[in-house]
C-alpha cells in the first residue's frame, strides 16, 4: 500500500472535478485528502489529491492524464516511485 | 437559425449521413430540423438499439456513429450502448435532449442527469449551457470521439438552447489529431528484444483496426513471419486462412493459439489490453515471455502485465520500424504443426445440427463480402472460432461489455454503413429477446439482414458454466417456453423458417443467403451443446478443458 499526492490542473467545466473523483474511485484508489482552489487563470482549478492503493500510483496518473479537461498532473509526493516509470 | 437547426447543419459538416434514434419531448426541435436535412434518420424501436446500431455502423464503416434520444428514459435507455462503445473503444457521438435550462435540477418531467449517469462510460461529455458554445461543442465531440483511443462522447442539449435563435457559424479547427511518432529509444528496445527472441508470438487486438493499421500490420507479419494470435476484437487483422494465423486466444481460444502464447519467449502485444478473457490466470499467462507493447494509450502499458518495451504512439510508424526478418524457422514450424494437428474436426457424431459446422458452412457460403454481428453467449464464441473473418470490420462482437442484444441492432448499423454487404446477425434464444423488437426495423427499411437464431432452449453459456463449474446445479437458465420465433418474425414482416436436422443445413443456408430481403433461420441445437475448449475460472490458459477431458 503506497500513499502519494498529485497536483492536478483541470479546467473549470461541467463535471471536471467529478471525473477526477470518479476515476480515482473506479480505479480502486482510496481518497485520503482533497483540496481544490480556483487557479489564477480564472478558468482552471488546482487540485491537490492524496490517495493510497495497492496499485502503482502511475496507474492513476495515466488515467487522469487521459481526461480531456485535465491539463497537467504532477506528483508532489511519491515522486521517487514514479520517476523511472514516467520516462517510458 | 435555431440551435437545433444549427446542430443538424454541424452534424452534416462533420460528415454524418445516418443517425439512429427515437424522438420525444425534449429532443423534438432537433427532429423538426431533421426534416430539412440530408441526414438519414433511422427510427429504431428502443433507444438501446439506437446506440448499439450506431456502434455497429461505426465498426463497419470506420466513421463516427451517431445516436439520439430524448431526455429521461430515452437517455437512460442509451446507456448500455454507450457503455458498450466505451469498453470497445468505438467512436460515437450520443445526443440527448434535456429539459429546458430553467427546469434542470427541479425534477422536471423526464428530467434525468444523463451527464452524471454516463460519466464513467464516456470518453468525454458536454452539457450545452449556452447557445454560443454549441458550435464548438459539436466539433469537439467529433474530434474527441475519433482521436487517440476512440470512444463515445455525449452531448446533452437542453430544449431551450435547441430553440434559441442566434447567428451560429460552423466551428473550424484542425480536426485531425495525429498520434505522436514512437520514440526512437522505444523502437531500439523493441528491436533488441525481437532480435534476441527465438519463440516470438504476435498478440493482436482491436487497436490494430481502430488505428486503421491493417495493411501495416500485415506488412509487419510478412516481414517478420512471426506467428499471430488474436483477441476477440482482433479477429480479421490477418486473413483467417493465413498460414501464420493460429486463431483466437484465451478462454475459448484455439489450442494452437494458447499453446504458442504459453510457450513463447516474447509477446508482441499490439493494440490489446491483457483482458482477463484473453489471459486467463494473469500470473500464469505467457510465463516465459518478455513483452513488447504497442499502443496509443499509455494507461494500458503495464496496467496488468509488466512490459519490457513500451512503444507508444502511431501504430503504423511503429510497425514499419519493426518490420524485419527474423531467424525463427523452427519455432514457426512448431506453431504451424501444432495448428495442423489440433485443427477442428467438423464431423461430429449424430444427426443434430452441430453449430460449429453450421457456422463454418455459413461463413464459406456468405463469402468475403459478408459482415457478421453476434450477440453474446455460446453462439458468439462459436462465431469467433469458426466464422472465417478476413478483416476486423467484418466481425462485430461486443467484446468488453458483453452486451446480450447487441447483434441485431449492430447488424442494422452495419447494413446502413455497407448497403451492398451480406449482413448476418448470429444470435441465441436468450440474446435475441433483448432487442427482438428491431425485427420491425428490418422490415421498415427493407434491410436484407439474415438472422441466424441458434436455439438451445437455454441460456447456454450460463448453463454450460453451471454444468462444468457449479456441479450441474442449474439456476434460471431454462428457456423451454420460448415463443415460436418463426411466428414472431413473420408477425413483424420477416420471413422465417426452422432448421432442425443436420441434413437440412446446406439447403437452409442457401435459402437464407439468397432471400432477397430480411430473413430469419431458427436453428435448433441440442440443449447441452457446449463451447470447447474452455479455460475454467481462475485457471491458466495452459489448462484448457475440452469435451474429452471434461
Amino acid at each position: 500500500m503506497s500513499t502519494f499526492t498529485l497536483q492536478i490542473r483541470v479546467a473549470q467545466t461541467d463535471g471536471s472535478l467529478e471525473r477526477i473523483l470518479s476515476v480515482t474511485r473506479r480505479r480502486r484508489f482510496e481518497l485520503v485528502q482533497l483540496s481544490v482552489t480556483a487557479a489564477d487563470d480564472g478558468a482552471s482549478f488546482d487540485v491537490e489529491l492524496t490517495a493510497r492503493a495497492e496499485r502503482p500510483a502511475l496507474a492513476l496518473v495515466r488515467q487522469l492524464e487521459k481526461l480531456e479537461d485535465v491539463a497537467e498532473v504532477t506528483v508532489a509526493d511519491g515522486a521517487a516511485e514514479l520517476a523511472g516509470a514516467r520516462a517510458s | 437559425m435555431k440551435g437545433a437547426q444549427f446542430l443538424v447543419k454541424a452534424l452534416e459538416h462533420e460528415g454524418v449521413d445516418v443517425i439512429f434514434g427515437y424522438p420525444g419531448g425534449a429532443i423534438m426541435p432537433v427532429y423538426d430540423a431533421l426534416i430539412d436535412s440530408r441526414i438519414r434518420h433511422v427510427l429504431v424501436r428502443h433507444e438501446q438499439a439506437a446506440a448499439l446500431a450506431a456502434d455497429g455502423y461505426s465498426r463497419a464503416s470506420g466513421k463516427v456513429g451517431v445516436c439520439m434520444a430524448t431526455s429521461g428514459p430515452g437517455a437512460t435507455n442509451l446507456v448500455t450502448g454507450i457503455a458498450n462503445a466505451y469498453m470497445d473503444s468505438i467512436p460515437m457521438v450520443a445526443i440527448t435532449g434535456q429539459v429546458p435550462s430553467n427546469l434542470m435540477g427541479t425534477d422536471a418531467f423526464q428530467e434525468v442527469d444523463i451527464f452524471g449517469i454516463t460519466l464513467p462510460v464516456v470518453k468525454h461529455s458536454f452539457i450545452v449551457n449556452s447557445s454560443k458554445d454549441l458550435a464548438r461543442i459539436v466539433h469537439e465531440a467529433f474530434r474527441i470521439a475519433r482521436s487517440g483511443r476512440p470512444g463515445p462522447v455525449l452531448i446533452d442539449l437542453p430544449k431551450d438552447i435547441a430553440n434559441t435563435v442566434s447567428d451560429y457559424s460552423i466551428h473550424h479547427s484542425d480536426a485531425s489529431e495525429a498520434a505522436p511518432a514512437p520514440r526512437p529509444e522505444a523502437i531500439a528496445q523493441a528491436t533488441a528484444l525481437l532480435k534476441a527472441s527465438i519463440r516470438p508470438v504476435i498478440y493482436a487486438g482491436g487497436g490494430v483496426g481502430l488505428a486503421n493499421a491493417i495493411d501495416d500490420f500485415r506488412d509487419f507479419v510478412a516481414a517478420t513471419r512471426i506467428p499471430v494470435v488474436a483477441t476477440l476484437k482482433g479477429l480479421g487483422v490477418i486473413p483467417a486462412k493465413h498460414e501464420l494465423f493460429l486463431g483466437m486466444m484465451g478462454m475459448h481460444g484455439m489450442k494452437a493459439a494458447n499453446h504458442a502464447v504459453q510457450n513463447s519467449d516474447l509477446l508482441i502485444c499490439i493494440g490489446a489490453r491483457f483482458d482477463d478473457r484473453a489471459t486467463g490466470r494473469l500470473n500464469a499467462f505467457a510465463p516465459h515471455a518478455k513483452v513488447i507493447h504497442l499502443d496509443v494509450d499509455p494507461a494500458e502499458v503495464g496496467k496488468l502485465r509488466h512490459v519490457d518495451a513500451a512503444v507508444l504512439g502511431d501504430l503504423k510508424q511503429s510497425l514499419k520500424a519493426l518490420s524485419f526478418a527474423l531467424p525463427i524457422d523452427d519455432w514457426r514450424r512448431d506453431c504451424i504443426t501444432t495448428k495442423e494437428s489440433t485443427a477442428w474436426d467438423y464431423n461430429a457424431p449424430g444427426s443434430e445440427i452441430y453449430a460449429p459446422a453450421f457456422l463454418r458452412q455459413l461463413s464459406e457460403r456468405a463469402g468475403d463480402n459478408s459482415i457478421v454481428a453476434c450477440d453474446v453467449g455460446q453462439h458468439q464464441m462459436w462465431v469467433a472460432q469458426h466464422f472465417r473473418v478476413n478483416r476486423p470490420s467484418q466481425h462485430l462482437s461486443s467484446g468488453g461489455l458483453g452486451t446480450m442484444g447487441y447483434g441485431l441492432p449492430a447488424a442494422i448499423g452495419a447494413q446502413f454503413a455497407c448497403p451492398d454487404a451480406t449482413v448476418i446477425n448470429v444470435s441465441g434464444d436468450g440474446s435475441i429477446m433483448m432487442n427482438l423488437q428491431e425485427l420491425a426495423t428490418l422490415r421498415r427499411y427493407e434491410l436484407p439482414i439474415k438472422v441466424v437464431l441458434i436455439d438451445n432452449h437455454a441460456l447456454g453459456m450460463v448453463r454450460q458454466w453451471q454444468e462444468l463449474f457449479h456441479d450441474r446445479r442449474y439456476s434460471e437458465v431454462d428457456l423451454s417456453d420460448n415463443p415460436d420465433f418463426t411466428k414472431v418474425a413473420e408477425s413483424m414482416g420477416v420471413p422465417a423458417f426452422r432448421v432442425e436436422h443436420r441434413s437440412d443445413v446446406p439447403a437452409a443456408i442457401e435459402r437464407l443467403v439468397t432471400e432477397p430481403g430480411p430473413a430469419l433461420a431458427h436453428v435448433l441445437i441440442h440443449q447441452e451443446a457446449n463451447v470447447w475448449p474452455i479455460v475454467g475460472p481462475g485457471k491458466s490458459n495452459s489448462e484448457m478443458m475440452d469435451e474429452v477431458s471434461s
